[in-house]
């Protein structure tokens, strides 16, 4: 690997960690929004910034766009406290307006200045390793992957510091006020973070990249697990994954890095919201089928349970007395006698021991209204594990 | 978790062959498809040429590839137009050049005072320098004798290389004349998409009308279509101009708008502005651009 490949994946790797930690709480908190919202909402403190420096490089202009960051999430709370709009609404209200002041900033006083929108809000991954930091004479490296690498320690320390804080804040507000430490402190604390982050990260990558970074890793792990620092830990992963297996697959297809690299954000998403354990689409669908047999097999005991006849018992005609297709009724007296609850001797089924135990107890939870309790009594009597 | 670790881990490794560097040749990065052009002419095969943009590529819209990195990196010269032709890219050659990098701004060396200045920006000028085969000229010059001083033992090839593209340009230079002086001064109306043949018109007297340079704002108004229109009915214009690297959908709403005021004014073809042709035809050459661009103006408009 040369020099500038093996810096653009630290830049990718060390911008995807700043991104995710941040990015786990705005989900978690159903804020994840606010990242896109920030990341346009900066540009009038981008701009003012450079009438009072005259240089785009000053670090003055980020301090100014976090600072509009954070104003931005305090208008978004004011307008949501009126109770007159949703949170996405006022999100909607709030980042548009702020761009829209910078865009005519930079119309009315900066338009013989090379500050078009372009030049101030595209980072571009690609040219990190060309833009170098000197200290006297000696090189130290690529300038973003100082930047973000100061900003992920500080993002570090903040969360190892006040994790219990933010753990209790993010979930419950009331408990976490009445232990003394006010969520309000914590809310804007994490969205200055958020901010500083955001308005870093697009400074070294790009728009698109970091509210990706900053939002798919969570949003991924958030279908694993529910775990706080598991969910955080995944996230990370996932971000580095993406980051690194991103840059290959541009290198591959001779593609732009940063589009390359929300690609695999994106299918890493999808995989995971496919095959993920619990959550996952696939076992979703697996488990409503399970309920459906469930639910017939419930039916059928019931049905034996309540005819003695000899004729409603018989096995050809289950389909005409319960209603059922040929092939579902087969699951369903498979699954019956695989659990030991029926036995058939002359094609006539009748329960066992065991099958009347199971109808009784089912009896008696639907009688008195305590369904939640049939999930426990399948456990009890192991059905669907051979 | 371990197993999608172990995957990335793969696809790193399998990845970390190291680029072999193919020979002991100088190499060379261009950005546009002319620049690169010129280069291959003075360098021949002595030295190994890259080049950024393809064919048709718009330079203000470039987005860099994983592949432009390493040809970035890997060079040992940067030839580009300047003139903030390059947008962004430019920025990116001026920090390189901070760091020992040769990076020559073409369109930079030249004398400020020739160029033609933008209304909006002060201290900028119109890049399309490419478009008088005097520039084009310097242009060469410039790369010869920066080629020379990297690589001292090739500079005979390249100076000959030079001779002999200046002799090619010349000749250009007066078959283009010959050309132009078969269209009658008044019958020299240039009307294209976007103002890139600024240059070309002020050296062969054509009055050029860039519909998207005639607004402030870059997208062409119904206001700017309207007075356009007009301008082409009162002058007599017998055809407009599309461009290659410019959506054709702005000309054809001018050609519209001139049509329904039962004027007749056809399409003359599609020029070449910012990128050349495609590479191996005619036109992927810069003589060979211009002679196409010259012939289909002057064969329209006769």
């Amino acid at each position: 690997m040369t020099n500038p490949q093996i810096e653009i994946q630290l830049i990718g790797v060390v911008v995807a960690m700043a991104c995710a930690i941040p990015g786990v709480f705005l989900v978690l908190r159903k804020m994840s929004l606010i990242s896109d919202a920030i990341s346009h909402s900066i540009l009038p403190g981008i701009v003012i910034g450079f009438f009072i420096t005259q240089d785009l490089n000053s670090p003055l202009l980020i301090l100014l766009a976090a600072l509009t960051g954070v104003i931005t999430v305090v208008l978004v709370e004011v307008i949501q406290k009126t109770g007159l709009v949703k949170e996405d609404t006022a999100i909607g209200l709030v980042f548009p307006s702020l761009f829209s002041i910078g865009v005519i900033l930079i119309a009315k006083n900066a338009n013989d200045v090379h500050l078009d929108v372009d030049a101030v809000l595209l980072g571009e991954l690609a040219f990190a390793p060309f833009d170098r930091l000197f200290i006297s004479g000696m090189d130290m490296g690529p300038k973003s992957l100082w930047v973000m690498g100061i900003i992920l320690i500080i993002t570090i320390l903040l969360l190892f510091l006040f994790f219990k804080e933010l753990k209790v804040s993010t979930f419950d507000k009331g408990l976490s006020a009445a232990l003394g430490f006010s969520p309000f402190v914590m809310h804007y604390g994490l969205m200055s973070v958020s901010s500083i982050t955001v308005v870093g990260a697009f400074d070294a990558v790009g728009a698109i990249l970091v509210v990706a970074f900053m939002i798919a890793p969570a949003a991924t792990a958030y279908l694993l697990t529910a775990n706080l620092k598991k969910m955080l830990l995944l996230s990370i992963l996932f971000g580095a994954f993406s980051a690194i297996s991103g840059y290959w697959l541009a290198h591959i297809l001779d593609a732009s890095i940063s589009g390359s690299m929300t690609t695999v954000l994106g299918l890493l998403f999808f995989g995971v919201y496919l095959f993920a354990p619990n959550k996952g689409l696939l076992s979703v669908l697996y488990r409503q089928k399970q309920q459906r047999t469930e639910v017939s097999l419930i039916t059928f005991l019931l049905h034996l349970n309540n005819h003695s006849e000899e004729n409603e018992r018989h096995i050809n005609h289950l389909n005409e007395h319960i209603n059922w297709q040929k092939v579902r009724s087969k699951t369903v007296v498979d699954l019956a006698l695989k659990n030991n609850m029926i036995s058939i001797s002359n094609n006539i089924v009748s329960l066992t021991e065991k099958g009347k135990e199971f109808t009784n107890l089912a009896l008696k939870y639907i009688m008195t209204n305590k369904d939640e309790k049939i999930e426990y009594m399948k456990d009890d009597f192991f059905l669907f594990r051979g | 978790m371990k197993k999608i670790l172990f995957i990335g881990l793969c696809i790193v490794l399998i990845g970390c062959k190291n680029p072999s560097s193919t020979s002991e040749k100088l190499n060379v990065v261009t950005t546009t498809t002319m620049i690169t052009d010129l280069v291959k002419n003075i360098g021949g095969d002595a030295i190994e040429i890259n080049g950024l943009m393809g064919a048709g590529v718009d330079p203000h819209l470039f987005k860099a590839s994983e592949g432009d990195v390493s040809k970035l990196y890997h060079a040992d010269v940067i030839f580009y137009n300047g003139l903030h032709l390059e947008g962004k890219l430019v920025e990116v050659f001026e920090k390189m050049e901070s760091q020992q990098k040769k990076t020559i701004a073409l369109g930079e060396q030249l004398d400020k005072d020739g160029l033609i200045g933008s209304d909006y920006f002060a201290s900028n000028y119109d890049p399309h320098v490419w478009f008088n085969i005097q520039y084009f000229k310097e242009f060469a010059n410039t790369v010869t004798q920066v080629l020379s001083e990297e690589d001292p033992k090739n500079s005979e090839l390249f100076v000959a290389n030079n001779n002999l593209f200046q002799k090619k340009l010349t000749d250009l230079e007066t078959e283009v004349k010959a050309i132009i002086e078969t269209l009658p001064q008044e019958k020299r109306i240039l009307v294209t998409a976007h103002d890139a043949f600024n240059y070309f018109g002020k050296e062969y007297g054509f009055n050029v009308v860039g519909l998207q340079g005639l607004s402030t704002a870059t997208e062409a108004g119904v206001q700017d279509v309207q007075k356009l229109s007009d301008f082409i009915i009162e002058n007599k214009v017998k055809a407009i101009f599309i461009e290659s690297s410019v959506p054709r959908r702005t000309i054809e709403a001018l050609q519209q708008a001139v049509l329904s005021k039962n004027h007749e004014v056809i399409i003359g073809g599609s020029l070449f502005s910012d990128a050349l042709g495609d590479a191996n035809t005619v036109e992927g050459t810069y003589i060979g651009m211009f002679l196409y661009n010259v012939t289909t103006i002057v064969n329209a408009l006769k």
